[in-house]
């Protein structure tokens, strides 16, 4: 693991406003993953996690402070520069794992590739690579509804990988799925972080899974302790 | 897979709600394209007018007869090449009384020359020209009537009492779309010498073949004023603008289907615009996991409008498909033979079908641009947040 962080978060404040009313959700946080890393965020609902992860794939930007992630300073990007960012270095692994219901698996997976210069032929050879690394190159035609919910979950994986980002972020990828396959996903979470050397980001509030995590931190009012 | 077939593929994603769009639509556009044609059908006797072909009638009314020693000397008007006669004979089939037709009392020499788009063998013609109740009759009237050449026709007349009978000598097709296919013509000679002396030697009105088309206002005007100093004065005119003269007793009826077709395709946008809303709202998720992925908000436009493309012409295909068949074999057949005066030739122009498929994918476009806008407006979280 090397020591220099991947993603660097200064002095950040994220304050959401709903009419005059304003929201302060983050207040001066500072954080850092390492490269490598495997971190489990924990807290309870409106602590500020999910809002800390969203900042990190850059869906969003904090009202205040610096948001380093990969060497880029996302605070400071515009929507198609942070559009282009995601789809170059995140992998996205949410808890109701957002498949597309009328794309088989493959195509699922090929999805983030559409918006590469790739052509047809590599892009599905590679979507049944990233289907491997998940095991589930046996049912890369099914669709979405033939699966278990384990499955779907690993298809999404496999999404995420697709394009070799460095980071993935995993908003509760267990939260929807029973004790055995939720083993199964985070046993895959830890291959991918060891094995292919992804850095993984994961909100949780599952102790089990924040277990299989290198680091857990507590997030609680915006603040970590 | 691209952006354009992942668009497509959403279309039957909700299958009911599809096919019953389809299906409304459809019923729109069979509904859009039936009166586009009564229009165009209505006006295809004034586009397909002979335009060397010159109409004189009374001055005052069509219903007011010209003596018929005009038809001479209209036939020495110069630029004119032949001239014929013709009485409204108004009889009815007294075995279906309420089914009109046009028939009409004609001079059996010259008529045909100057119809010439009426097409007979000219054997049968001959055999009509020899025979006082001689009668001809288009293909759509005898199929409606039953008769066949040599069978014998009686019809009952209103303006002229009494039975009248006919030996059919022939049946007329046409070579242009205007010429109604539902008329008999017979001898004005057998309806002539019927008449009691007092009102023999009277035609309905005269038309003449002309040289050069483009001097057709100035004969009618030479003809009017040759009558000018008699008891009965005359008023030509070309037979396009005879036919426009007639339309134009129906604009404001024609003014009522044009507005009833701009409703249609106002409901046509409206079920249209609820379906695209409503799947954009389904899968406001969706749009917000693929711009997570990096797609872009033109990429979400992309996807709604291709979806309403897609919807647009699969109604557009089931719509036509349904309106040759109601038009061209139920309804236009029908109206043909019965109304072949007005509608002698009821069948969807390409033009129709053209505008009706292009209006389907066009409303489409139209009624998927504000939902496309706001999901594109969406901030990624909000997309995200609406089902996570």
């Amino acid at each position: 693991m090397s020591a220099e962080p991947i993603v660097k978060l200064s002095a950040v404040n994220k304050t959401y406003f709903r009419g005059s009313e304003s929201i302060p959700v983050l207040d001066g946080l500072d954080f850092e993953v390492p490269d490598g890393a495997f971190q489990a965020l924990m807290g309870p609902s409106g602590s500020g996690k999910s809002t800390l992860l969203h900042l990190i794939a850059g869906l969003d930007r904090p009202t205040k402070g610096s948001v380093q992630v990969a060497g880029k300073e996302l605070s400071k990007m515009s929507d198609a520069e942070l559009a282009a960012f995601r789809a170059n270095h995140i992998g996205f692994i949410f808890q109701s794992y957002n498949l597309l219901p009328v794309l088989t698996a493959q195509e699922n997976v090929e999805l983030p590739l559409l918006l590469t210069k790739l052509g047809r032929g590599e892009r599905k050879t590679r979507a049944q690579t990233a289907l491997r690394v998940v095991g589930l190159e046996e049912r890369m035609g099914h669709y979405p509804r033939q699966l278990s919910g384990g499955q779907e979950q690993r298809v999404a994986i496999a999404r995420a990988i697709v394009n070799d980002p460095q980071i993935l972020v995993a908003d509760e990828p267990t939260g929807d799925l029973d004790r055995k396959s939720a083993d199964d996903v985070l046993e895959l979470l830890g291959r991918l972080n060891t094995e292919l050397k992804k850095t993984i980001v994961m909100v949780t509030h599952d102790p089990a899974a924040a277990e299989r995590a290198t680091v857990t931190r507590h997030l609680n009012k915006g603040a970590l302790q | 897979m691209n952006v354009v077939s992942l668009a497509a593929r959403n279309v039957l994603r909700n299958r009911t709600r599809t096919i019953l769009t389809v299906l409304g639509v459809a019923v729109a556009i069979v509904a859009f394209v039936l009166l586009r044609t009564v229009v165009t059908a209505w006006n295809v006797a004034v586009d397909y007018a002979a335009k060397d072909r010159v109409a004189t009638r009374h001055k005052v009314s069509f219903v007011m007869t010209l003596p018929k020693r005009y038809i001479d000397t209209i036939r020495g008007v110069r630029g004119v090449r032949a001239a014929t006669w013709a009485n409204w004979f108004g009889a009815r089939d007294p075995r279906n009384p309420d089914s009109f037709f046009a028939n009409f009392a004609v001079d059996h020499r010259s008529y045909l020359d100057v119809f010439d788009e009426m097409q007979v063998p000219p054997a049968d013609v001959a055999a009509w020209k020899a025979d006082r109740r001689g009668a001809i009759v288009g293909d759509v009237l005898a199929r409606s009537l039953g008769v066949r050449k040599g069978d014998r026709l009686t019809l009952e007349g209103t303006i002229f009492p009494g039975n009248w009978e006919f030996n059919i000598r022939g049946i007329y097709t046409a070579t242009r779309r205007s010429v109604d296919r539902s008329q008999l013509i017979f001898h004005w000679d057998y309806l002539n010498e019927s008449l009691p002396e007092s009102r023999r030697d009277q035609i309905g009105w005269t038309v003449a073949r002309i040289d050069d088309p483009s001097r057709a206002a100035e004969i009618s005007r030479a003809i009017d004023r040759t009558f000018d100093s008699q008891d009965v004065q005359t008023l030509s005119m070309s037979e396009r603008q005879l036919n426009n003269s007639f339309m134009a007793m129906f604009d404001t009826l024609l003014d009522a289907l044009d507005i009833i077709s701009i409703i249609i395709l106002a409901i046509l946008l409206l079920l249209l615009g609820n379906t695209i809303a409503m799947g954009v709202r389904e899968r406001t998720n969706e749009y917000g996991v693929l711009r997570a992925l990096g797609f872009l908000p033109r990429h979400v436009v992309t996807f709604i409008v291709g979806e309403a493309v897609v919807l647009g012409l699969i109604a557009g295909v089931a719509g036509i498909g349904l309106s040759y068949p109601v038009v061209e074999y139920g309804l236009g057949r029908f109206l043909e033979e019965n109304m072949g005066g007005f509608f002698p030739y009821f069948r969807i122009e390409p033009t129709t079908t053209v505008a009706a498929m292009g209006l389907a994918v066009f409303l489409g476009v139209v009624a998927s641009l504000v939902p496309a806008f706001r999901a594109s407006r969406l901030t990624v979280t909000d997309a995200l947040r609406r089902l996570d």
